[in-house]
């Protein structure tokens, strides 16, 4: 009993960091509840004195559209991603062959590439063949990052799937095409729940590629719709932080949900900061 | 096993990607930084050869040189303070107490949050009439509002203090793994020897951790030099350009000067000061 209690005492310590952490969540949240007077009160409310969902509903209503283009967006980023990393996963953890250091050491330099050093020629590149106004763009632009981060986690999980499956199934008579559809995805299940959250985490948080390639507004992320939100004169803050909320709560519900997946996915990709 | 023709086969899609959307425009900045590069000139395709024109051009601006340093004072600042609360998290977390689980959850927030949620929260936060006066106007710690973002010189610690907080979940989850490596045998037994907490963390953990440490400083040094969305969303770069970093200076001569030319030269010096920051951590490394 007194050893439980001693235990206790650290999950305090530690609660008072996270609080911290997360107070910045707290204020958004409520701000939503309250009205622009309110949020501006000096000192600040702590618990919004005379909370009302009027603004949530207000900012559901105007912002639904950019919510439809940001699921559109991340479910494109999230197919092309898996596409391609899934089969250069699956090239690198179990072939040898000669340009496999040279292909790993472009994949994890693209995957630190700043975003801004491949945006200016991309929008060039973009406006002369149709891809600005046009979701593949922002799509395409993502994915650029995306893959290499997928490609590595899912390397570090096929490794660890058994050559000697692979090697049966080829005495069989199975081909690699096979093996890959057959074997290999089904095994590599939970490291394909664990790339897909993470990729779908970051084409959800996309704000340059978006800002950068679709001007028409109809075709715009909700990143971008709050971010249109910001510029607007006299910003009506309490339904800018309610739009925010909504918009943070796919992450946040993963987050909570997935939080280990997301730990041992940062740690093998170490990707964004 | 082997089987090369296979293999890349199912490697080509991601090489393929990777090089026509990632590593030739990262080249094609090069060429663009070396020529005149508007729009107008872009579209009729008369951009001259300017050789090092641009790069000259941006030395002798004080706009670019203010960038320069604010870029540098930014990361220092930033990977300073988020390596450091990251670490005291870590050890803080590396024994097993009831709930954990969650709060090391909750501790990820700032990483999983989208950009544009605490960029807005920030600006929010910062502004002249905003929470952070509210707060220090109530207890009179200041008398009329600072203005956090609005001018002076203040705008480049702000948004520096914006990034630590979101920079803490990486170096938290980074130095935290690494701690789990660490045998806890050593731990005990150091213990029984008599040493204290901060003598473990000092003789101990620090020096086993040593690779885990350089590879989140260098990896912290990578994506803070390159951070964008952050400080285009709470300053742009203002007011009147003092709170610019090499990216979000490169973005606005592209996309608001439609100055190509320029904006990618600011690119490559970008680029130039990672690899250099990256080779000094890595010589570190391999001099001690």
């Amino acid at each position: 009993m007194k050893r439980k209690h001693h235990r206790w005492k650290w999950t305090v310590y530690a609660l008072i960091p996270t609080v911290i952490i997360i107070l910045p969540l707290y204020f958004i949240a409520i701000a939503g509840f309250q009205s622009v007077a309110e949020i501006f009160h000096k000192p600040p409310h702590l618990f919004p004195p005379n909370p009302t969902l009027a603004y949530y509903r207000d900012a559901f209503v105007t912002l639904s559209l950019y919510l439809k283009n940001s699921v559109i967006i991340a479910l494109g980023v999230l197919c092309v991603t898996l596409l391609v990393a899934l089969p250069s996963a699956f090239a690198l953890a179990k072939f040898h062959f000669t340009l496999k250091r040279p292909a790993s050491l472009i994949l994890a330099f693209t995957q630190v590439l700043p975003a801004t050093a491949v945006i200016i020629p991309l929008f060039l590149i973009f406006n002369r063949i149709g891809l600005i106004n046009n979701y593949l763009g922002v799509i395409f632009g993502i994915s650029v990052f995306t893959i290499p981060f997928a490609t590595i986690v899912l390397n570090a999980y096929i490794q660890a799937i058994p050559t000697g499956l692979m090697e049966a199934a080829l005495i069989d008579g199975a081909g690699f095409l096979r093996i890959f559809l057959s074997i290999i995805l089904p095994l590599a299940s939970p490291a394909i729940a664990t790339a897909s959250i993470l990729t779908l985490i970051l084409a959800w948080g996309d704000f340059i590629f978006a800002l950068s390639f679709l001007k028409e507004r109809t075709l715009q992320p909700m990143s971008i719709g709050l971010y249109n939100f910001i510029g607007q004169y006299g910003v009506q803050w309490n339904k800018l932080l309610a739009g925010s909320m909504i918009f943070a709560v796919f992450p946040l519900v993963v987050a909570l949900l997935a939080g280990k997946a997301i730990v041992a996915g940062l740690t093998a990709g170490a990707f964004k900061e | 096993m082997k089987g090369t023709k296979v293999a890349y086969f199912f490697l080509l899609p991601a090489l393929l990607y990777v090089l026509l959307f990632g590593l030739y425009p990262l080249l094609y900045n090069v060429s663009l930084s070396l020529r005149d590069v508007t729009f107008i000139t872009y579209i009729q395709g008369t951009a001259r050869f300017v050789g090092l024109g641009n790069y000259r051009e941006l030395f002798a601006n004080p706009i670019f040189q203010r960038t320069f340093s604010n870029t540098l004072l930014f990361t220092g600042l930033s990977i300073l303070f988020q390596f450091t609360i990251g670490f005291l998290l870590a050890l803080l977390f590396n024994r097993s107490f009831p709930l954990k689980g969650v709060l090391q959850s909750l501790i990820m927030v700032p990483w999983v949050l989208p950009i544009i949620v605490s960029g807005s929260f920030f600006r929010w936060f910062f502004s002249d009439n905003g929470m952070l006066n509210g707060f220090l106007l109530a207890f009179r710690l200041i008398e009329r509002p600072i203005p956090w973002i609005t001018s002076g010189h203040l705008p480049i610690f702000s948004v520096t203090m914006a990034n630590i907080w979101l920079g803490i979940p990486f170096n938290f989850v980074l130095l935290y793994t690494g701690l789990q490596g660490i045998p806890e045998e050593l731990l005990e037994s150091a213990e029984i020897d008599g040493a204290t907490g901060w003598q473990k963390v000092l003789f101990i953990i620090t020096p086993l951790l040593r690779p885990v440490i350089l590879a989140t400083l260098t990896l912290g040094c990578i994506f803070t030099v390159k951070v964008f969305d952050l400080v285009w969303i709470i300053t742009q770069g203002g007011p009147g350009d003092v709170s610019h970093l090499f990216s979000t200076l490169s973005y606005s001569l592209a996309f608001n000067k439609l100055h190509f030319g320029k904006a990618s030269a600011v690119l490559i010096v970008m680029v130039l000061v990672v690899a250099l920051l990256t080779a000094l951590l890595n010589l570190f490394q391999r001099e001690v």
